[in-house]
């Protein structure tokens, strides 16, 4: 509504809107300077690189260079799509992004409350940070830690289930047992820091809110459910919609390092695929063209989500 | 010897218009000349100008390399040369990890000079190297015919070996297993029977770093594992090429392979054990036998003596296989696909080449071998031998050699054993003793070069068909699948991938470099 107006404007008065955006950018000039660095970044390290994009359509040679090389038009999708192991690979990624949003994304706000209903502070800051704790461990370490853990012969989980006499299992092998691994590790690994935002929407609930529903005499549990909840459902619907563009971004580089070729069945992503095909084989053309595909994808997926939140619940990035 | 060899080479050279290089026919440039220099490597990731080597270089040659390496901030060469072609300037020379598969595919394109004619009139001793060694030379062709890099060449023949348990086997008094039943027996006895004398089962027979080690075993029943000193690579059959794991001996081996794995004579965590594994089981006492490199193998002997009492963890040769053969399928490679190129814009490709042949005459070999005469190294009864000094100080060898430029694998030379012989673990040299007289090695796949529609279809289907074979592989092993059932299945399915395309257009390849 607003850009109608102004553009009404700016055709009829347009020296005085030139006029305007000087006085503007002389009165908030700090403002815009901190504001610059970031717009340098986008410009230089998102937007420039787009113009290398156009490589998921050509036949690239490095030493030909971008503009160089001969145009293929849409070959490489169609490799892409003939290939049964891309389809699986969008397919495991489909299936393990579901999976983790549906167990995962719940996870730190559990948590977030959870502190939040802590009263010893010592406590809360202790366990925050424990939580935390894993977020900055490079994936290198977990990924160890992981493997020792289900190791079959000396691994935690095998002792403890040898306890209630069942057998060893080797579970980083077993197709089946990767996609649980996989979205438990990332939870663990994540959910601690993710609850920082919750938390930070949590504290900025009004205490009035609170006190008026003591006085009325409302437990803690009712508390949680008719305040806290509904005050930070904003900030949780802008992260559902965060999460859902993200979808298939899985963490590939904790999945290369726990995947064998007998667990590709399950855990095999398209980032992996790119990694394994693209990268390694050096096509960075076919690479290029996976890539495209998973943005154009995630572009749907953000907008969609977004459209369906602006009308169900008035909630929305933009 | 050699100065023979090379008189005849040069004899038996096409007409010469130019003179021969005559060995010290030095300097190369009557004034100094600066040649500039990409050279990158993992273990150095620019070329530094003040090593001893390259000095004694510039006193002898004349020509004054000049680092300009670009992406020296990251360890990845393959990052470094993107970096580079990105940029559309070649320096005069191009020297990285991993050359062949730029020069084969830019090659072709223009990024580099073409060697063949520079070689024959300007580089004799390189020339009589190839000569030689004709299938060295074949192997570094473009797709074009034409030669693009000087590649770093190693010495020496033996990679990987049988390693066991000498001081288990006398615990349980068996003899040193000389085929494959009697490995499955030993193995069975290192499981059953206590080696290690603690009272517990814990012993695990066959052990590997690399889960790629448990196949190398398929060998034992006439199948292959890889053609070359890289994995899964395809191996050449009587001139057809093939590849291993589409065999009717890996058929067979992996069916034993399987029902080793299942009763418990092969490490039940050899696919997530990883590259600890040697160190960990062996430190343990628990690792009874492996398939491993000879130096670092054999030096557990010394370091583990005084942790594990008795320890003789020694070298064995190559069981014989369900048909009496014995084979060492593992070797070094004699080309490594590192090395140096001239970049199309050089100016001075004829000083360049000359440059290059420098590192094969005898005063660069042992330059770029042993280091600087009289440092590192001095003449004794006619062979370079390093100083008691530079042995016995307590550093690794190749290291110390790596920071004064020495043995730098992305300057095109010919390695020479003899370096590596003069620090070697005395138990690595039985064990090499042990497989020379067997003559066990075989011959390897050096590689070909596909022109663009051989590599078009290669890259559509390999990298897929190889996921498919591994993970097949992997399932016979760990018995979720069963190999007898699913064989003909398996055939089926790497033929509808395009298997016998890949072939195809290898072999048309393989023909025109090796000329069958």
């Amino acid at each position: 509504m607003t850009d109608i107006s102004d553009r009404k404007q700016s055709v009829v008065f347009q020296p005085s809107r030139t006029q305007r955006v000087i006085e503007a950018l002389k009165r908030d000039w700090q403002l815009y300077l901190m504001l610059a660095p970031t717009i340098i970044w986008l410009l230089l390290f998102l937007y420039k690189p787009m113009y290398g994009l156009q490589i998921a359509f050509k036949d690239y040679s490095v030493f030909r260079g971008i503009a160089g090389s001969p145009w293929v038009g849409f070959e490489h999708f169609q490799t892409l799509f003939d290939n049964d192991q891309f389809l699986r690979a969008l397919k495991n990624t489909i299936v393990i992004s579901f999976w983790s949003l549906l167990v995962g994304f719940p996870v730190p706000i559990l948590l977030a409350l959870m502190f939040n209903e802590i009263l010893n502070q010592t406590f809360k800051k202790t366990a925050q940070t424990i939580v935390y704790l894993p977020h900055f461990i490079s994936s290198v370490i977990i990924a160890g830690i992981v493997i020792a853990s289900f190791s079959p012969s000396s691994g935690v989980v095998n002792t403890f289930l040898g306890w209630f006499g069942a057998d060893p299992v080797y579970f980083l092998t077993k197709p089946e047992w990767f996609r649980p691994i996989f979205i438990g590790t990332n939870i663990w690994q994540e959910a601690g820091f993710s609850s920082i935002v919750y938390l930070a929407a949590i504290a900025g609930v009004s205490p009035t809110l609170y006190e008026s529903a003591v006085i009325d005499g409302a437990s803690r549990w009712q508390m949680m459910w008719k305040i806290t909840i509904p005050s930070i459902m904003t900030t949780i619907i802008i992260m559902l919609i965060i999460r859902i563009g993200n979808m298939l971004e899985v963490s590939f580089e904790m999945i290369i390092l726990l995947y064998q070729p007998a667990t590709y069945e399950t855990a095999d992503v398209v980032n992996t695929f790119i990694y394994r095909q693209g990268l390694q084989g050096g096509q960075y053309d076919l690479a290029a063209a996976a890539g495209l595909f998973n943005a154009v994808v995630a572009f749907v997926l953000v907008m969609s989500a977004n459209a369906i939140s602006k009308r169900y619940s008035r909630t929305s990035l933009w | 010897m050699k100065h023979l060899t090379l008189t005849a080479a040069l004899l038996m050279g096409t007409t010469l218009t130019v003179p021969a290089f005559a060995e010290g026919h030095l300097p190369i440039a009557e004034e100094t000349l600066e040649l500039t220099v990409h050279m990158h490597h993992k273990r150095y990731t620019s070329y530094d100008e003040s090593w001893p080597v390259e000095q004694a270089a510039r006193k002898m040659t004349n020509i004054h390399l000049k680092d300009v390496t670009v992406g020296s901030n990251t360890d990845n060469s393959e990052e470094a040369m993107n970096l580079l072609l990105a940029t559309g300037k070649m320096p005069d020379i191009v020297g990285t990890s991993r050359i062949k598969d730029v020069v084969f595919q830019y090659g072709p394109e223009g990024a580099f000079l073409p060697l063949n004619d520079l070689i024959d009139e300007h580089a004799p001793n390189i020339k009589a190297f190839f000569d030689e060694r004709p299938e060295v030379k074949a192997a570094l062709q473009a797709s074009d015919g034409n030669l693009y890099y000087i590649p770093y060449l190693p010495d020496g023949k033996y990679g990987r070996a049988y390693f066991i348990r000498y001081d288990w086997l006398e615990t349980l008094g068996l003899e040193l297993p000389e085929t494959v039943e009697e490995v499955k027996a030993v193995l069975e006895a290192f499981r059953d029977n206590d080696p290690n004398g603690n009272g517990k089962k814990d012993e695990i027979p066959y052990f590997a770093r690399q889960w790629e080690e448990l196949i190398r075993l398929v060998t034992l029943w006439d199948g292959r594992s890889s053609g070359s000193d890289t994995y899964h690579d395809f191996f050449v059959d009587d001139g057809q090429i093939k590849h291993p794991y589409a065999q009717e001996g890996y058929r067979e081996g992996m069916k034993n392979l399987a029902q080793w794995y299942a009763e418990g004579l092969v490490d039940a965590e050899v696919f997530t054990r990883g590259s600890s594994a040697r160190e960990y089981l062996l430190s343990e006492d628990l690792g009874g036998m492996t398939h491993d490199w000879f130096a670092s193998t054999a030096g557990y002997n010394t370091a583990l003596a005084d942790k594990v009492e008795g320890f003789s963890f020694k070298a064995f040769a190559p069981p014989a296989s369900i048909s009496g053969k014995r084979i060492a399928e593992h070797r070094r490679i004699p080309i490594k696909p590192d090395g140096w190129a001239i970049g199309y814009s050089n100016d001075h490709p004829v000083e360049t080449i000359k440059y290059f042949d420098f590192w094969f005459t005898e005063e660069g070999r042992n330059l770029v071998n042993f280091g600087v005469e009289g440092e590192q190294w001095t003449m004794v009864d006619g062979k370079p031998t390093f100083t008691e000094e530079f042995l016995t100080n307590g550093r690794p060898v190749n290291s110390q050699l790596y920071e004064i430029g020495a043995q730098l694998h992305a300057r095109g030379y010919y390695q020479d054993y003899a370096y590596e012989e003069q620090w070697s673990n005395a138990f690595a040299l039985e064990g090499i003793a042990l497989y020379d007289e067997g003559d066990y090695l075989i011959d390897q796949f050096l590689g070909v070069a596909m022109n663009a529609d051989e590599q078009k279809i290669y890259d559509k289907y390999w990298s897929s068909i190889l996921t498919y074979m591994k993970e097949r592989q992997q399932a016979w092993i760990l018995g979720t699948g069963d190999i007898e059932t699913d064989w003909d299945d398996y055939v089926a399915t790497l033929d509808k991938m395009g298997y016998s395309q890949v072939i195809k257009a290898m072999q048309s390849a393989y023909a025109r470099q090796y000329g069958n």
